[in-house]
């Protein structure tokens, strides 16, 4: 299990940060993901490797409407 | 189509060219109102581009018959927008104006500059 | 002897001559009063506690509207007023979003003050003209035109003759009537409705700019509330201003090179990061409609689910191929957003003007999503006709699609079939049905009579006429103090159930629009923050109505770095630019938390006049259970897994064997408990009692404490 958003969150080996944004569906363009309060770029999405227990954030830049 | 045009590595920086534009369209010594701006042997000056033409929402910037992108300050309303949206960071704002400013390509700078590194062009 | 008006050759009814006076910081100094029933025309100065207290805008509506009417007067009296306004910052060039023109009337829908925003130039040349903001009052009897000459300072009032009330065409004649030659219609702005408003509680006003690039009118609309009804029920046909010379000074602002460089650091945002944002520039608000669909926000079937499978069939793209592109699309001068769409050369195939092409301005997510989704209709032709008959007709596209798909769900339930609707068969998804709807309500005919009343006027009717019940009725349908939701599913967000029910007008979002920060980002989890963010953002927001501006600049674009400060969702750099910019053009020093002080006491004022109204407080505040939770068997099985975790996790009940109806009535309990919850936390977070009543000790903190506020709260304490 992690954290996604303060929220409990299945999790299984090797998973990325960006398979967990498409498994979420969070397709929205302005996302900030924090993993254990580290910025992570969209060009390292892929890369990386999100370990179980890891607090993950991604917070979505809309105030919209 | 006519423009300045400009060889980068002749400048050697001695702001002649922004002297004699202030002079000739604000009639003062002061590089905040030249067209043209020398930073660090660079020069930035208008390429006559055009992408200013369709920002302009009341259509005050048009392309005259040599090419030169022009700004009608009578129909000009001061938004800016063409500054903030010019590619070259060449459309210049000073805050005595309200229109914004560019270089036309008079050639008055070109007369000054001691090395050649701007000069009319007149090629398609 | 009466005098002729050598434009028109009508003759005047009342004619009137004024110095042109001097903007100077932001203000005129000066209001323009119009009794269209007994041509009264005067001029009445801005007293500094107009300015210090109400700053403009909205704020400057309400003050004048709070003298007009008593505790007893109604929408159609003709002591009712409606209030144009822009507001100090409003008419800058620099800035984008600073052209908006704040309206407020008593509604139609809500018998208490409504606000609505519209873009166009008619704020920004009142001003110009020299006044900061008019009134009209009085019902005359005959249709009048009003035309403001604000070069020449004059203003005359004419009998109108002849012309369709409805704007595409109403408009563009007026522009062209008034205008000396091509070159001048630039200079022209109308304000006008349409055949709809006439016969409908959801009339909205149109105001028009030239677009030099079409060369023809463009249209954007104060839509929220009814106010094109009153407009039209004060036989008031239009209302024309001239003004030639716009420059970027014209406000005579005390810091002009803050406003040239906060300007163009915005417009160099735009421009290198739009592309990669929102996509403002190309598709306008319309770019959010897959995304509402993907985290199931999308209001589909009168808001009983989120999503759609046939969304992509009206996603951004599509309207993107359907608008006119490489075109300057702001509303005012020196909007870099350029949000403002049109599709052009767009052939109607219904209705009176069947067969023509016109330029239609839209789609704005709203109505996509409403005059869309909601209603059943993934068609985008269709949204985009209605759109524009919507436009023309002068009805407000929010409230025709909300109580389009609550009609549509009662029919589909039998509380209306087709001999009550009188031939119309208004199942979701029949584009035909909701076109002869709203052709109906143009001409006040048929079941559009009924429709056009607005959603709780028709809950009467229903439960009345056809024996419905009237608990499912208030259940379904998306009202809240009489005004129809606007375009957003909120039952999985708390806060934003709070940003639609705890609101001053009605269930519009321009106040909070919280569902991200709150379902999405997990951010505000307590009462306690989410009642910090119901403070914060209508506040916020709040103060785009006092200044004429809009805020769609502040957060449909992010500064690069805006990830890396320490509240994102505030976009802090944008907060400082306000600031600045409202500072270079009245001369104050204002700062972020004097913003929001200058927001809670028309904020305040507000909420105090709806409680003198009889309205404003806590049991007006109570929400349709359709805005919280599932009021269906339909809608929970569709969303089953979800809510028996829920119930599970929340609530520790074991939905092992037991009903769908049973877990319905305890999901509903629990909701229904979390949202009273709120209301206390926000109630106490804004300085208010358990009923929603402002305190005196608040009013004392924001030097709000005045005789006429102290008595209506002391007398509902």
């Amino acid at each position: 299990m992690i954290k996604l958003n303060n929220r409990e969150c299945e999790w299984q080996e090797g998973l990325t940060v960006q398979e967990l944004l498409k498994l979420k569906t969070f397709t929205y363009p302005r996302i900030i993901v924090y993993v254990n309060d580290k910025i992570i770029s969209p060009e390292d999405y892929a890369s990386t490797i999100i370990e179980d227990g890891d607090k993950v954030k991604a917070i979505h830049l809309m105030a919209g409407g | 189509m006519k423009l300045l045009a400009k060889n980068d590595s002749l400048c050697i920086g001695c702001g002649e060219c922004e002297e004699a534009c202030s002079k000739t369209y604000f009639k003062e010594v002061n590089q905040e109102k030249s067209c043209i701006r020398i930073k660090d042997k660079t020069i930035n000056v208008c390429t006559q581009c055009g992408e200013c033409i369709d920002v302009c929402s009341v259509a005050a910037i048009s392309r005259d018959k040599n090419g030169i992108v022009r700004i009608n300050k009578k129909i000009c309303v001061g938004c800016f927008m063409c500054v903030g949206f010019c590619p070259e960071l060449a459309m210049k704002m000073h805050g005595d104006l309200l229109e914004p400013f560019k270089c036309v390509a008079c050639g008055q700078c070109s007369k000054v500059c001691p090395t050649h590194a701007i000069y009319i062009s007149e090629e398609a | 002897m009466e005098l002729e008006n050598n434009q028109t050759g009508q003759p005047f009814l009342k004619e009137y001559s004024y110095d042109l006076g001097v903007l100077d910081r932001g203000y005129t100094n000066r209001t323009l009063y119009i009794n269209v029933g007994s041509y009264k025309i005067k001029e009445k100065p801005v007293t500094p506690l107009m300015k210090d207290k109400f700053i403009g805008g909205k704020g400057f509506g309400l003050y004048y509207l709070w003298q007009a009417v008593t505790e007893s007067t109604k929408w159609n009296d003709p002591e009712n007023e409606i209030i144009i306004s822009s507001g100090p910052v409003g008419g800058i060039t620099q800035y984008p979003g600073s052209g908006k023109s704040l309206v407020v009337t008593l509604s139609p829908l809500t018998n208490m003050p409504i606000d609505s925003n519209a873009g166009g130039y008619f704020g920004p040349f009142l001003k110009f003209a020299g006044f900061d903001a008019i009134e009209l009052q009085g019902k005359a009897d005959k249709d009048v035109i009003i035309f403001i000459d604000g070069n020449k300072g004059t203003i005359s009032i004419e009998e109108a003759h002849g012309e369709t009330s409805d704007t595409h065409i109403l408009g563009g004649q007026l522009t062209e009537k008034y205008a000396d030659n091509e070159e001048d219609r630039r200079n022209i702005a109308v304000i006008s409705t349409g055949s709809g408003a006439e016969h409908t509680n959801i009339g909205l006003l149109n105001f028009t700019f030239y677009d030099v690039r079409r060369k023809g009118i463009r249209l954007k609309q104060a839509g929220r509330g009814g106010i094109g009804t009153v407009f039209r029920d004060k036989h008031i046909k239009a209302v024309v201003i001239k003004f030639a010379g716009v420059k970027g000074n014209l406000n005579h602002p005390v810091d002009q090179l803050t406003l040239n460089k906060t300007g163009i650091k915005l417009h160099k945002e735009i421009h290198d990061l739009d592309n990669a944002q929102n996509r403002m520039r190309k598709i306008g608000t319309a770019n959010i409609i897959e995304v509402m669909d993907q985290y199931d926000l999308l209001p589909t079937h009168n808001y009983k689910f989120g999503a759609h499978k046939d969304t992509f069939k009206i996603a951004s793209d599509v309207f993107i191929s359907k608008v006119t592109q490489n075109s300057p699309d702001g509303c005012w001068h020196g909007c870099s957003m350029a949000c403002a769409k049109a599709a052009d050369h767009f052939e109607l195939k219904t209705g009176p003007y069947k067969g023509q092409k016109v330029t239609i301005d839209g789609p704005e997510y709203e109505n996509a999503a409403g005059l869309g989704s909601n209603c059943g209709i993934f068609d985008p032709d269709a949204i985009l006709e209605l759109n524009f008959y919507c436009d023309t007709y002068g009805i407000d596209t929010i409230s025709y699609a909300t109580l389009t798909a609550f009609v549509m769900e009662c029919y589909e339930n039998g509380i209306l079939n087709q001999e009550r609707t009188g031939g119309l068969e208004l199942n979701f998804g029949n584009t035909e049905a909701s076109l002869e709807l709203l052709h109906q309500m143009s001409q006040g005919v048929g079941f559009g009579k009924i429709a056009g009343l607005g959603i709780r006027k028709m809950k009467a009717y229903l439960a009345k006429e056809f024996g419905a019940d009237p608990q499912f009725l208030f259940d379904i349908g998306m009202e809240q103090k009489g005004l129809e939701f606007s375009e957003y599913l909120p039952k999985e967000s708390l806060a934003q159930q709070g940003g639609y029910g705890l609101t001053n007008k009605g269930p519009q979002h321009d106040e909070a629009w919280l569902i991200f920060m709150d379902m999405v980002n997990n951010q505000i989890p307590t009462f306690e923050d989410k009642a910090e963010a119901l403070h914060y953002y209508p506040m916020f927001r709040t103060w785009f109505g006092l200044n004429g501006l809009c805020k769609l600049p502040w957060n449909d674009i992010a500064p690069a770095d805006n990830k890396l400060t320490d509240e994102p969702a505030k976009i802090p750099e944008h907060v400082q630019n306000y600031v600045d910019i409202f500072n270079a053009v009245t001369g104050k020093a204002i700062d972020k938390h004097e913003l929001i002080r200058q927001s809670e006491r028309v904020y305040n004022f507000q909420r105090i006049f709806n409680i003198r109204m009889g309205f404003g407080k806590r049991v007006h505040d109570k929400l349709p259970y359709r805005a919280m939770g599932p009021v269906t068997v339909e809608e929970y099985v569709s969303r089953q897994e979800r809510y028996d975790k829920q119930l599970t996790e929340l609530l520790d009940y074991d939905t092992t064997g037991k009903s769908t109806e049973e877990k319905i009535k305890v999901m509903r309990d629990y909701r229904e408990s979390q949202y009273e919850k709120l209301t206390d936390a926000v109630y106490k977070r804004r300085g208010w009692t358990m009923d929603g009543v402002p305190t005196v000790e608040k009013l004392r903190e924001l030097e709000m404490d005045l005789p006429e506020l102290l008595e209506v709260v002391e007398k509902n304490m």
